[in-house]
């Protein structure tokens, strides 16, 4: 898959995405203040209000959205919460169908989310074995591999118990590990180390910079804005699902800041 | 460091900060990409477009190599499924055995159902662990991708791979009941028979039925999630009709409705188990026949089916 014929380097793009609207459909909605009522088509607003029984609303997530990375790059994705970031994520990662618009992506994506669940009621070890082969190793790699990604995840003895059991720590240490694990073209990383400790943080921040030097993308969420500034060379800041400023790290994260101090002020 | 050279630093900083934001707006500006544009940039770079279908053949070979996958899966969630109580595992044999003591319960001593049988007891055993097979692959592969959607939405595998999984781990659960069900035919009374050899036939046959139902299902679930709570009612509904612990021919005749209600596909795999494993059953091909025929029907128009939503799971 995703065999490409050109030789990747810093200068070819790895991810091009135009035009992305992202647009989901809630069931459980409570009808009562229809705030977003006047976005939704006319059918649709004439069957709500026909059917009180009816709970369907439309939340539209990405607005709009283009840019292009290159191989190597490390990009920060910055914004407030409920701004599109995770749902852009799912979009280059291939896991959320784009609405409209159209997204292309060089080989393999890996996202690693903060919900990225695995299957909780099975053990780590067998969440090893399933996540591997979905990433796309074969069970000899997955088996081969299988002792570096615990020792890395540092769970332990926990590996043989139901994730249901993990901390929410131990659970993201554990995806990180499986995640990294198949070496992927994109890396995606969504708030995942956010809630890990000070070492398991370290750690992921070298595996990073690891996977970079392979000339693999990676695509960071954090509101960490130190984070960002360590380990990404760009950013994209989103706004109310749109994509407002794609620039150097410095400057795009200084601009964000700028607008809070002014919204707090 | 030296403290001039802090200085010159600060003051750069400040002619940044001079600046407006506007001129680092403008300059930060993203790209306006048009489609056309972005298209050409990605065929040069040999860029892979997502959420599109890829071609059924390519689709096939695709879910073929994810293959592993599906085995790993079902193998896990089979074993998950009895892992939360104290019994375990052995749930899997008592679940079965209770079933077919309260169905016998009612069915063979109070409604007394068992005309044109005559052994009523491996006639309902058959009926309800065969069926029960298939009811619970019809439900869970109904919800294969709404149940998943965590799944779905974390990693990228064709979809596929959910309904045929879903499928395997239904099978995987009930084999302790076959085995149950092959143990309790002989203490029934039923003589030995190299018949018996063609019940795992049988099992294969009504798998492919089951797999059919579950990639159509799956899928119109995934686009109209109320249907699923249509699914239950229509499986309690087949479950009275069936045939599962009356013998259709004694009770509806012999006329264009009986035909119909034996040659569904439920009920044939019923009936492909009975002729397997009953003396009182002979071997039919038109059974046989059929439940081959509704198998690879199934299976294939499902698959088809299933494989034009791919690109739109996990959207809503
Ligand atoms: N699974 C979902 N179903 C429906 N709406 C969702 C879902 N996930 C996110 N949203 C909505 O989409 C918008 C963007 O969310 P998200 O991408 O998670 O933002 P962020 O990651 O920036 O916090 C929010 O309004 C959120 O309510
Ligand atoms: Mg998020």
């Amino acid at each position: 898959m995703g065999a490409t014929d050109v030789a990747p380097d810093a200068t070819t793009p790895s991810v091009v995405c135009s035009g992305l609207d992202i647009v989901y459909t809630v069931f459980g909605a409570k009808q009562k203040g229809t705030d977003t009522g006047g976005e939704l088509p006319l059918v649709e607003r004439l069957l709500a209000r026909r059917n009180p029984v009816s709970s369907v609303r439309k939340v539209h997530a990405v607005k709009d959205v283009s840019f292009v990375v290159n191989h190597g790059e490390a990009v920060g994705i910055i914004g407030r919460n409920g701004s599109g970031k995770s749902t852009l994520l799912r979009a280059i990662a291939g896991l959320m169908p784009p609405t409209n618009g159209r997204v292309w992506a060089a080989g393999r994506p890996s996202l690693l989310g903060v919900n990225a669940v695995l299957l909780t009621g099975l053990t780590g070890a067998k969440n090893v074995m399933i996540g591997g082969l979905a990433l796309g190793l074969t069970p000899a790699q997955v088996r081969d591999r299988y002792a570096g990604i615990v020792d890395f995840s540092g769970i332990g003895d926990f590996v043989d118990l139901p994730m249901s059991a993990y901390s929410s720590g131990m659970g993201a240490r554990l995806r990180f590990a499986i995640s990294t694990a198949a070496a992927p073209d994109i890396l995606m990383i969504d708030e995942a180390l956010a809630t890990g400790d000070a070492e398991f943080q370290a750690r992921s921040r070298d595996r990073i910079a690891e996977i970079r030097r392979d000339a693999s993308t990676v695509f960071l969420v954090s509101h960490s804005n130190a984070a960002i500034r360590e380990s990404c060379d760009r950013v994209l800041w989103m706004e109310q699902g749109r994509l407002v400023m794609d620039g150097p790290t410095d400057e795009v994260v200084r601009a964000y800041e700028q607008s809070h101090r002014k919204a707090t002020a | 460091m030296t403290i001039g050279s802090d200085q010159v630093v600060q003051d750069v900083q400040d002619v940044q900060e001079v600046e407006s934001g506007e001129d680092v707006a403008e300059r930060n500006r993203p790209v306006a990409l048009g489609p056309e544009e972005a298209a050409a940039l990605a065929r040069a770079a040999g860029l892979e477009e997502l959420g599109v279908r890829p071609g059924l053949r390519g689709y096939v070979r695709e879910v073929w190599s994810y293959r592993h996958l599906v085995w790993h899966l079902s193998s896990a969630q089979a074993w998950a499924t009895n892992q939360n109580n104290y019994l375990g595992q052995l749930w899997a044999v008592l679940n079965p055995l209770l079933l077919v003591g309260s169905y016998y319960l009612i069915f063979g001593l109070l409604l007394k159902t068992r005309g044109g049988t005559s052994n009523y007891i491996a006639f309902l055993t058959i009926g309800i662990f065969v069926f029960g097979y298939s009811a619970s692959a019809i439900i869970a592969g109904s919800r294969a991708v709404v149940g998943q959607i965590g799944l779905v939405r974390a990693l990228r595998f064709p979809r596929a791979v959910l309904p045929i999984s879903v499928t395997l781990t239904q099978f995987l659960v009930n084999v302790p009941a076959f085995a149950v069900l092959m143990v309790m035919i002989p203490l029934t009374g039923e003589p030995f028979s190299p018949h018996w050899l063609l019940f795992p036939v049988a099992l294969l046959l009504q798998s492919l039925i089951n797999l059919g139902l579950a990639f159509f299902l799956a899928r119109l679930v995934n686009a109209a999630r109320d249907s699923a709570n249509l699914v239950p009612v229509g499986v309690r509904l087949a479950r009275y009709v069936s045939g599962v612990f009356f013998s259709i021919p004694h009770y509806a005749g012999h006329g264009l409705v009986s035909a119909l209600l034996l040659y569904q596909p439920l009920a044939v795999s019923m009936t492909t188990a009975r002729e397997a494993l009953m003396d009182q059953y002979p071997l039919t091909w038109g059974s046989w026949v059929a439940a081959a025929v509704w198998g690879v029907v199934l299976c294939a128009s499902g698959l088809v089916f299933f494989w034009r939503g791919e690109g739109r799971y996990g959207s809503n």
